[in-house]
Formats: structure tokens, sequence, C-alpha cells
């Protein structure tokens, strides 16, 4: 098992082609035709200073133990890292994957402050830096969020992390149609009230606006009624419904079964020719619906639509030939960095 | 700068939009830091993008290095001219091209002030939220080079976190887009925004960002904490940022800038150290939170507190903090200001190292600092006129930096590296480390024409001179954060 930096230089150094995965949580990003190199030993968390607000961990530990143990001092991940259960905190990064409360203070790359890395010439340093600013140098750790760990290999991440919230409370309003529900969403969206989530549920009729309200317990009562007279009286919703078991209902894949699943970055206004197109699947939109979760039989199909509409997609789950879905991810930037990092094009 | 070459680029520009006289080029020989001064070979003033990407396609050819340059507030010498090179100036691309309320976004040109895309905003309910101190002059461009920060970005950021696409000519004259309209960025695939937001105009310019806003938060509450000890003051921001709140911006200032301060009429409390925390939010929520504050701050032994009351009350205590800097130029003929950062549980130890290192030096040293993310802003007066007091005042630049690193920390914060700080880069960054950077940099930009000079050590050496402050800056238009 790899559970080292000295053992990945080595195993880079005596491959041509390799492939890195963490827990595997996300089967489609790893069908590929290359030696594995397989980090899920390469765990722990390295340094944890609460008073910092700053963590450093290995690329292959488990959400799990990472969530649990800033919970353990009232502190979390405000990315809210996608999978809690399953994947590991590199790949979560090296994907790109937040759920649905990365909505109130931004995704893994507004919170990774740097990183320890090998790159495609066997080569080992450290990116960035291990304190909350810092404006020296290229940010390279930005850059490897979201690289699919093909320009290099995080092997260890520092995150600025931050208090948690106390208490929530979750709304979901209903509309009578799609359309309805994202002009509330807009509405809500850009209003002074300061939410935790915000996704829309389109229904088999109709559709749904879960929002999440997070603070003191002794203002939210107030909050939550001050929140849902404005919803109500600014977008009309057909029915209002404080949920009980609210921390249910903040897992946006949960439901999203079927062959494949997939995540597609989106602006709003591209929102209802989307889901016009993909009517039939099941969907999520989270972040006041600048991120879709797609779940359906044919990745193929997915790809075809994304394509169309000029937008693009990452498979998570099912068949395909490339986890890249829709249209054409090639930049020359990227190629750029790429030849700069793994000019033999071994990470694959 | 050959003659082919201004032939060729009086081509694109015609009239008076390609400045080579020495007198209209003096106005471009350095930027806020003004100890460095550098003549440029030419400036010329594009209007638009296809202008810009013919320039650096010409650059490119010919070999030429060149600045991209907004309104030249960068403290670290990051749109210093470079000697016969080509300064760009982007000035005249500051239209504010879309404000799309209900995605919450910005499309802009590089050239727009930073404030008045929050101005544009404003009827909307939206702001922008990196506040770097010259807002009212600074240019987002500007600010996309080195990622700029500002007393409010302890709770939402830095510049590159509010850039959500961009439009951008590399140095050899390609042309590509990154991220869009999404609040996601560029959310599948490698961070390229992430990559181009404070690589310094190293990589190219940026022709078009697409910019994310916010709704104007409902309520402040601005409280300022008057302390008889400076380490008392950082205990105190200890204890708030342990309690969980999370502020929107925690600051500090040091009896020397308190002082100063009070040439521009800040009225601050008589003491040996302030500190100014502002929340903001929900109103409901604010109250809240405020209750706690208040109650933290007691008990971490102020002598006297004040809450804003009003706007206007809340302006001028900021107006004290922000106008600080240029508030220390009364005090001394000159001054050089740091940017370094060290964990914020390092702070009260960072400044008393300051404090040693300015009596070995036999120098003043004024402290403004953003508590809240460890960024220390220490700024060190001197009288240029006198021999060896540059060079001093550097020596002890050089020392705190050197500190900062030790510390764990950052040579900067959110001014960048410019031509200041690059001999300071391998005290932060191995071998290794600058290796890649610079291999980077020369796979993006093979003649090394963008911006040369900057961000590595050893490059061309700017003539050093010390000439008091930036005129805009002495007049109070633009501070240092």
């Amino acid at each position: 098992m790899i559970s080292s930096e000295k053992q990945i230089r080595a195993f880079v150094g005596g491959h041509t082609r390799l492939h890195v995965r963490g827990l595997g949580s996300k089967p489609a990003l790893h069908q590929v035709d290359a030696p594995i190199l397989d980090l899920s030993a390469l765990r722990g968390i390295v340094e944890y200073q609460p008073g910092e607000f700053t963590l450093t961990v290995r690329a292959g530990t488990p959400l799990r133990e990472v969530i649990d143990a800033l919970g353990e001092r009232g502190q979390y991940l405000p990315f809210d890292p996608l999978l809690p259960d399953s994947a590991s905190i590199g790949g979560t990064v090296a994907s790109n994957l937040s759920g649905s409360r990365r909505h109130r203070f931004g995704g893994a790359r507004d919170f990774v402050l740097g990183a320890t890395v090998v790159d495609g010439t066997a080569q080992s340093y450290t990116v960035g830096g291990k304190v909350v600013k810092n404006a020296a140098g290229f940010d390279l750790t930005k850059f490897l969020v979201g690289s699919l760990g093909r320009y290099a290999i995080l092997t260890e991440l520092t995150f600025k992390v931050f208090p948690d919230v106390k208490r929530f409370r979750s709304l979901r309003f209903t509309y009578r149609v799609l359309a309805d529900a994202l002009a509330a969403s807009y509405a809500i969206n850009r209003s002074r009230f300061e939410l935790d989530a915000l996704d829309i549920l389109p229904g088999v009729a109709g559709a749904a606006v879960l929002a999440r309200l997070g603070g003191f317990s002794e203002t939210l009562p107030a909050r939550v009624e001050r929140f849902s007279e404005f919803v109500a009286t600014t977008t009309a919703p057909q029915h209002v419904e404080v949920i009980e078991d609210e921390l249910s209902i903040w897992d946006c894949v949960a439901g999203l079964d079927g062959a494949c699943l997939a995540k597609v970055t989106l602006a709003p206004r591209q929102l209802p020719a989307l889901d016009a197109a993909i009517h039939g699947a099941k969907r999520r939109y989270i972040l006041a619906g600048n991120i879709a979760f797609v779940a359906c039989e044919d990745a193929g199909w997915l790809g075809d639509v994304l394509a169309r509409q000029g937008l693009r997609g990452l498979l998570l789950r099912g068949d395909a030939r490339s986890p890249l879905l829709g249209a054409p991810l090639e930049n020359v930037l990227a190629a750029r960095v790429k030849a700069t990092l793994d000019p033999l094009g071994k990470l694959v | 700068m050959n003659r082919q070459f201004i032939e060729d680029l009086r081509e694109i520009y015609p009239g008076d939009r390609l400045l080579t006289r020495d007198v209209e080029l003096l106005p471009y020989e350095s930027d806020a830091l003004t100890a460095f001064q550098t003549k440029p070979g030419a400036v010329v003033l594009p209007e638009n993008a296809d202008e810009i990407i013919a320039t650096v396609r010409l650059c490119h050819e010919h070999s030429v290095p060149f600045v991209a340059r907004g309104s030249g507030t960068s403290l670290s010498g990051g749109s210093l001219p470079i000697a016969d090179g080509l300064t760009i100036a982007l000035n005249r691309l500051n239209r504010i091209k879309h404000i799309d309320p209900q995605q919450r976004i910005a499309i802009v040109e590089p050239g727009v002030v930073n404030l008045h895309i929050s101005q544009a905003a404003q009827p909307y309910g939206l702001y922008y939220a990196p506040d770097p101190s010259s807002q009212s002059i600074c240019t987002i461009g500007g600010n996309i080079a080195f990622n700029s920060g500002g007393a409010h970005c302890l709770k939402y950021g830095m510049t590159s976190n509010h850039v959500l696409g961009m439009k951008v000519v590399l140095a050899d004259g390609s042309l590509t887009e990154f991220g869009g309209e999404s609040l996601d960025g560029c959310g599948i695939g490698p961070d390229l925004i992430g990559l181009f937001v404070g690589s310094e105009g190293l990589f190219g310019i940026a022709l078009e960002l697409t910019l994310r806003l916010l709704p104007l938060p409902e309520l402040y509450r601005t409280v300022l904490a008057a302390f008889d000890d400076l380490g008392r003051a950082g205990d105190a921001v200890s204890l708030v940022v342990a309690s969980g709140l999370l502020p929107g911006a925690i600051e500090i200032m040091d009896r020397l800038a308190i002082r100063a301060a009070e040439t521009v009429g800040a009225n601050y409390p008589d003491a040996e150290a302030l500190l100014i925390v502002e929340l903001e939010g929900e109103a409901p929520q604010v109250e809240a939170e405020f209750a706690q504050l208040r109650e933290l701050i007691q008990r971490s032994g102020a002598f006297e507190i004040r809450t804003a009351q009003s706007e206007d009350e809340r302006a001028r205590i900021w107006k004290g903090r922000k106008s600080a800097f240029s508030a220390v130029g009364r005090l001394s003929p000159d001054y050089i200001v740091q940017d370094g950062v060290v964990p914020r549980s390092r702070l009260g130890e960072a400044l008393l190292q300051i404090d040693a290192l300015k009596r070995r030096y036999g120098l003043e040293v004024a402290n403004v600092f953003h508590a809240g993310d460890g960024n220390l802003h220490p700024l060190i007066l001197f009288d240029g006129r006198e021999e060896g007091a540059l060079h001093k005042a550097e020596a002890l630049a050089g020392e705190i930096l050197a500190m900062c690193v030790k510390l764990g920390g950052s040579i900067t914060g959110e001014h960048g590296v410019g031509v200041e700080k690059r001999d300071y880069m391998p005290a932060m960054f191995s071998e290794a480390e600058l290796d890649v950077m610079l291999a980077l940099r020369k796979a993006i930009d093979p003649r090394e024409i963008a911006n040369r000079g900057k961000m590595f050590p050893g490059g061309e050496a700017p003539a050093l001179t010390m000439q008091g402050m930036h005129p805009l800056e002495r007049q109070g238009v633009i501070s240092r954060e």
C-alpha cells in the first residue's frame, strides 16, 4: 500500500502512464486503462490548529474523519464536500465536488490554502501556504482544484475552516411550474437574507425551492418568520412548509439513483433549457441554480444534451469513455500547465 | 525601442494614443511604490480589446516587454514600467458592459474602477465585495493581477473568490476564455481563474471579467475598542475569533498609527491600541452577534468601547483606519509599508519582534493590520533625504519579511511580490518551487515579455530613489491598505 510521498514519487518514476485514485467513491472517474496509483492508505490529519482555523490533511483521508475531527471543535469545511461518507478529501478537491451548503461561502477553491504535490516528473514540492492569506507566487493550489489528478498528484492539503453554525431551520416553498421556482430562487438569492443553502427541486408537477437558514437558536424563529413572509409576498408559493427533519434533505445527491450521476455547471439562465431537455432524468439544482446533479441511464445521451447547450458536466457514476461530458474543455493555458508539470503526459 | 515597432504601434494607435515623448511618459514612471522609477519606451492607450490583442501580438513578434497598467496603485511596484518596454494603460477600457441582478453578476472591462462596480450595482441592492483601500481609484484589472484584498476580505475572500469568468490574451497573443456566468466558476476541470488571478501580469492581460456580486448587508455593526496595551488588543482578537463569530473585518492600529489618523480628524480615543470589529448581515442575527461581541470586548479589558450609531459614524471610524497610511506621511517625510502575514495566533510574537527590530535599527514603525487574518502592515518611517536612510529602512523591512516566513507565514498577504519583494521569494519558496513557477511562466510566455522583472528574483534592477509619497496619496485620494 502506498502511504508515503516517497512511494508516490517512486511509483511515478517507475511508470510511463498512471491514474490516481483515492477511495474510488466516483467510479466513473476511474475508467482508465492505466496502472492505478491508489492513495487510500495515504491518510491522517497532519496538523489541526483550531485557533488558527486551519487544517492540514493527507489526500487519501476519508472525509468523514476530517468532518468529525472538525465537528469536535465546532468547526466545519464550508464548501460542503460531496459524498461525506465515502469520498476522500483529496478526491473531493481534485474533482471539485461540493454540496448544497457551499452556497454561503464558496467552493473548495475558496478554502484550499496550499498543498504538497508530486508532479508528472516525480518531483515533490509545496504550492500555496498554510496561512489564511497569501499572495506570493502563482496560485497552483487553486489551479489543481477540479484538475482530476491529471496535472499533479495532491498528497497533502491545507484548508481554511470556519466555525460551524449552531442551529438550522429549513423551508420548502412549492410552485406551480419550474419557471416560478426559478424566479423565486432569483428573488431570494439577491435578497438580504443570508442563506446556508438554496436549492431548486423539479417535481413531477411543479417545482420546489428549498432554503436553509442557520444562526443563533434565539434569533432563528424570528428570522424564519421574516424570511417566510418575504418569500410569500414576493414569490407567491403554493405551499410553504417548515421541515422538521431538516438534516436529511440536504444530501443533494440522495435519491438521484440511476446508472449514471453527473455534476453540471451552469448559469441559472441556462436552467430552463437544460431542464426541458433532461425532463425524464432525476435532477436537483443547487447553489441557486448554478450547479445541477443529474441521474440518468445513459451518459452518452446526457453528454450530447450538454454539448448541444454549450454546457459541461463531470460523470461521477456510469459508463463513458471520458468522465468529461458536454462542451470540450481544451484550453491553451491548461495545456501549457500540463506541459510544465507533466511533460511526458504520464498522469491520465 | 526599435523604430519599426513604434511605426507598427502607430498603425494601431492614431493621434494622441501613442505616447513617446519624455514629458508624456513622466506620469507613468512609477506606481504607488514611488521608491522605484523607470522610464518606459512608450505608452499606449487602447480603447478596446482588439487593440490590446494586436499590441500584445506585436510585442511578442518584436520581443518587446510590456506591462499592463490601470491606475498605477500597486504597492509592490507591480505596474512599474520596464526600461525601454511598453506600458499598456487600460484606463479607457472602463465600461461596465452588463449587470445581471438576477444572476448577481457584472461583466466588466479591465480598466473599470473597483468602486464603480459597486456604485453601478447599488440600485439593485448588490455590491462587489473586495475593497482595497484604494478602491475609489484602483482598477479591476490590477485587482485581478494582484489578487487584491481589503479590510472586508476576512469573511468573503480576496479578488480571486469573486471572479467567475475571464477572457484573456496570453503573452504570446493566444486568446482564451475560462469560467463563465456560473457561480461555480470554472466548475469542471482545473481552476484556470484561480491560476490567472494573482499572476501579477506575468501570463497576459485580462480583457473582460465576469464578477460575482453580493447582496448589500442589511445591517452593519461597527465597534471601536480602545486598549492601553497592544497585546491586550491582540488577545481580544483571539477571544472574538475563538468565540465562533465571523466578523466582516477585524483591524488593529497601534499608538503611532492612531496618532497619524488624528491628523485627518479621526477623533479616536487616546490609546495604545485600537481594535475595529465590524459585523454585517441579516439584522436580527447581527444584533445577536453584536451583543456577544460587546461582552467579549468588555471582558478583554478595553477601557473604552464605541459603537457606530449611524452610517456617518461608521464611515468616520473607517476613514481614520483607511487613511492611516497617508496620514503617517504627515508624521514622516517617507515610509515603506510591508505586507507580511503570520499565523493569527502568533501576532503578539510578531509585534514584539517588530518592536525589537525597530529599536535595533533606530527607526519608528507604525502598525496597522488586518488582525483577523494575521496580515501585518508595518509602516517604516524614515527621511529619504538622509544618506542611507532608505537602504536602512529596506533592510528593516527585509528582516520583518524574514520573520513572517519564519513564523510560518507569507511575505505578502495582498500587495503581491512585484519588484519590491522579488528578492525575498527564495526565503519563502524552495528552489524546486521557484523553478516550477519559472518554468510555468516560460511555458505561458516563452519570451518572458509580460511584466518582465517582476515576481522572480534577480530581474533587471530599476532605479531606486526616494521622492516621498505618490502625489495622489499626498492629497488623500489614494491610500495604502
